[in-house]
């Protein structure tokens, strides 16, 4: 059998790159790879190409408002159409806090100032003055219907809210989620997926990253691709360790 | 002022009862002076001779250096060692530390309280060490942080020493371009050496710094790099780029600046004199470090003296080297029956990746133990941990690795992700346990590296004071 192929387009990584997002980008590599898949990793930012049928997961991370300024033109304007048009057509997005935020319609400041966004997805952001930041722990409902626990760390200060059409990923269990009031945590648009959660989020999820390279590869080799099995249980022991730390752990007098 | 000296009392009364405690008290007793002073620090340090450190890294280091060259010139040095930067560290410093008068005092101090104190400390000379991202949930943004120290130095008339190579900390200079002097790598050397040793490349870069120029919002590009974003830049808008320093290391990286003794040359453009180095304090960030000592103390012993360009007052600030020691914590190398043992203090992604290139360039690893924790101090979230790229040097770090800390698990997964095996893992409470493991497998000459976040080194210290009979922190 010819050997699979699987690009990941790694968005921004010179001004995306906070709070350790950029090991998402491992974690899809690295189980991907483990798995024979030949992985390719492309850098796309500011003045490069974005080859919309060659890209196969595409992952966005947040940034700092400063850099988020530099880049947002370039992603707006200059990429807009192509990445909405990926995400209409089912391609595997993963957003994270600040991308998460600029694929939505608009994010309104304190100030009342509204910022432009993408717009691929129906939703919009309001800024409050509370930061959301802490563990959490979120429920996800997998594509075989069975449940697994998330677990991940918010740092916030965006209020989301989904429009019609657009489903949460994933149910709060311990923590803010999308705004502090509903429950929900991030949001499912076809095969693009957006949360507030890092920590990073995919290594200690490995349900969630087998899920965007199985529905990457279904996208690329057809329907009846399955994905081949490959143990986990390294990280599921870095999950429970970090879910007792959550629910046991206590702030050490020094 | 019947207050100061109400403030100075309690604040003296406290330490002396702390220390009998057994505690370090390093804090404490300058917070209760600045509850009933809140002007104290500008009244004690009115008059003295003070020298600031501030910088996202290197602080520690770059004081520490200062001091033991202060002292070795025969002069009585004042300094809050014990890394109490923030405004009650520094208070407790000059209320409670007894001086001769003459004395000098070198602080370091945290970058958002160096924008509220420096005025009042009114400092001869202000070190800048370098930017990079630190716990950006408690800091803000690095150019925040940058305009935070600027706005501190505005208020001073100090002579500021500046990194040269990190675009943040040279603009700083903007505009105090003659109290400015800069230090850096050569540039003929950084190019060679990016030339001749290639970096090791791993699976994706480090999510970098300060890549943009924040002015005209255009990339950087850089004739050379040293780590980091600390390099040979500038802007192709608007023409800002790395100043020429007047103090540069000359430098080969043939051999490994993770070796002992590594030889170098340290440069003053002003005075054209070059001098052969040492390295007492080894790794490649300690050449930064030991450059900025090198020019903080010549300059202050230039302003002492009124002699600017001084070859001679350069040619002594290079050999008050000699009396440099690491700080505690700071890749400090304690001697255990002819076994060493090494803590590197890690708190933010450019402080990993520098002790795991230290690490992997070494040639007395024995074995790694990195110590995870997320106490406040740490930082809550441990997510930095994969901005840094241990991918390039997984292949070179040692075989036996062992994790601990309250997160450990995280560090585990980090390391395995890089391809590394890790052997003996546990919280907390296994730490000392699993240390003595390592140190008891040490060949002789080898070393144990160790790696804790703040929190971590703080208890790892303690059981190694009770273990090991080492000596307090704060001592």
């Amino acid at each position: 059998m010819e050997k699979t192929k699987l690009v990941i387009g790694h968005f921004y990584p010179d001004l995306l790159n906070l709070y350790g997002d950029r090991g998402n980008v491992l974690a899809l590599y690295r189980r991907a790879a483990l798995r024979g898949i030949d992985v390719t990793i492309e850098q796309i930012t500011i003045g490069t190409k974005l080859d919309a049928d060659e890209t196969d997961i595409s992952f966005l991370g947040g940034g700092q408002d400063s850099e988020q300024n530099i880049m947002k033109d370039d992603l707006v304007h200059d990429k807009g159409q192509t990445v909405r048009d990926m995400i209409e057509n089912g391609k595997v997005f993963l957003c994270i806090c600040g991308g998460y935020q600029m694929l939505g319609k608009y994010y309104k400041e304190h100030t009342g100032e509204t910022l432009e966004c993408l717009g691929a997805l129906d939703l919009y952001t309001e800024a409050d003055k509370v930061r959301f930041i802490n563990d959490t722990v979120y429920e996800f409902e997998k594509d075989d219907g069975s449940k697994a626990t998330i677990v991940g760390f918010e740092n916030h200060s965006g209020r989301t809210y989904l429009g019609e059409g657009i489903k949460p990923f994933m149910k709060v269990i311990k923590g803010h989620g999308n705004n502090g009031t509903d429950g929900w945590e991030g949001a499912v648009y076809k095969n693009t997926f957006c949360t507030y959660s890092h920590g990073s989020l995919l290594p200690k999820n490995p349900e969630i990253t087998d899920m965007l390279i199985e529905r990457a590869m279904k996208n690329r080799y057809g329907s009846d691709y399955v994905l081949p099995p490959l143990d986990d249980s390294g990280e599921q022991a870095a999950k429970k360790a970090a879910l007792d730390y959550i629910k046991n752990g206590k702030e050490q007098m020094i | 002022m019947i207050k100061t000296s109400i403030a100075c009392l309690a604040a003296r009364t406290v330490r002396a009862a702390l220390r009998m405690m057994g505690k370090g008290a390093t804090t404490l007793p300058g917070k209760i002076a600045l509850k009933i002073d809140p002007d104290i620090i500008s009244r004690k340090a009115e008059g003295k001779n003070i020298i600031t450190v501030t910088g996202t890294n290197g602080k520690t280091t770059t004081a520490h250096m200062i001091s033991d060259m202060i002292s070795s010139m025969g002069i009585n040095v004042i300094n809050n060692i014990s890394g109490a930067n923030l405004q009650t560290g520094v208070a407790t410093t000059l209320v409670c530390e007894k001086g001769r008068g003459d004395d000098m005092y070198v602080l370091e101090v945290d970058e958002a309280a160096f924008a509220k104190i420096a005025e009042s400390l009114g400092p001869k000379v202000c070190v800048v060490t370098n930017l990079f991202r630190d716990q950006l949930d408690r800091y803000g943004e690095l150019t925040h942080t940058r305009d935070l120290i600027a706005s501190g130095i505005a208020k001073t008339g100090a002579k500021v020493i500046l990194n040269a190579d990190d675009s943040l900390v040279a603009s700083i200079g903007d505009g105090i371009e003659d109290r400015c002097v800069f230090f850096g790598m050569d540039k003929v050397s950084m190019k060679e050496n990016n030339e001749k040793y290639p970096p090791r490349k791993g699976v994706i870069p480090a999510s970098p710094d300060a890549v943009f120029c924040p002015v005209c919002k255009v990339r950087y590009e850089y004739r050379a790099h040293s780590f980091g974003h600390l390099g040979d830049f500038y802007c192709p808008s608007c023409g800002f780029k790395s100043p020429d320093s007047r103090f540069e290391v000359i430098y080969d990286l043939g051999t490994s600046p993770s070796n002992d003794d590594y030889e170098y040359k340290i440069r003053d453009s002003l005075s054209g004199t070059t001098v052969d180095m040492k390295q007492k304090v080894p790794g490649t960030h300690n050449l930064y470090n030991t450059c900025a000592a090198i020019s903080a103390v010549t300059v202050f012993t230039e302003a002492l003296k009124g002699r600017e360009g001084d070859a001679d007052l350069f040619r002594s600030s290079c050999a008050s080297q000699d009396h440099v020691s690491a700080a505690f914590g700071r890749m400090e190398k304690i001697d255990i029956d002819g076994k060493k043992l090494c803590i590197f203090l890690v708190k933010n992604p450019i402080g990993l990746d520098r002790a795991l290139t230290f690490i992997a360039d070494s040639n007395d690893k024995a074995s790694l133990m990195m110590l995870l924790s997320s106490n406040f101090a740490d930082g809550k979230d441990v997510s930095w941990i994969w901005d840094v790229d241990f991918e390039s040097k997984a292949e070179d770090l040692p075989s036996n690795i062992a994790v601990s800390g309250q997160r450990y698990a995280d560090m585990k997964l980090r390391l395995e992700y890089a391809g590394a095996k890790v052997g003996r893992s546990g919280p907390n409470d296994k730490a000392i346990d699993i240390l003595r493991e390592l140190i008891d497998e040490c060949p002789q000459g080898g070393c144990v590296y160790v790696l804790p976040t703040y929190t971590a080194m703080l208890s790892l210290r303690a059981g190694l004071v009770r273990e090991l009979g080492l000596k307090e922190f704060w001592k």
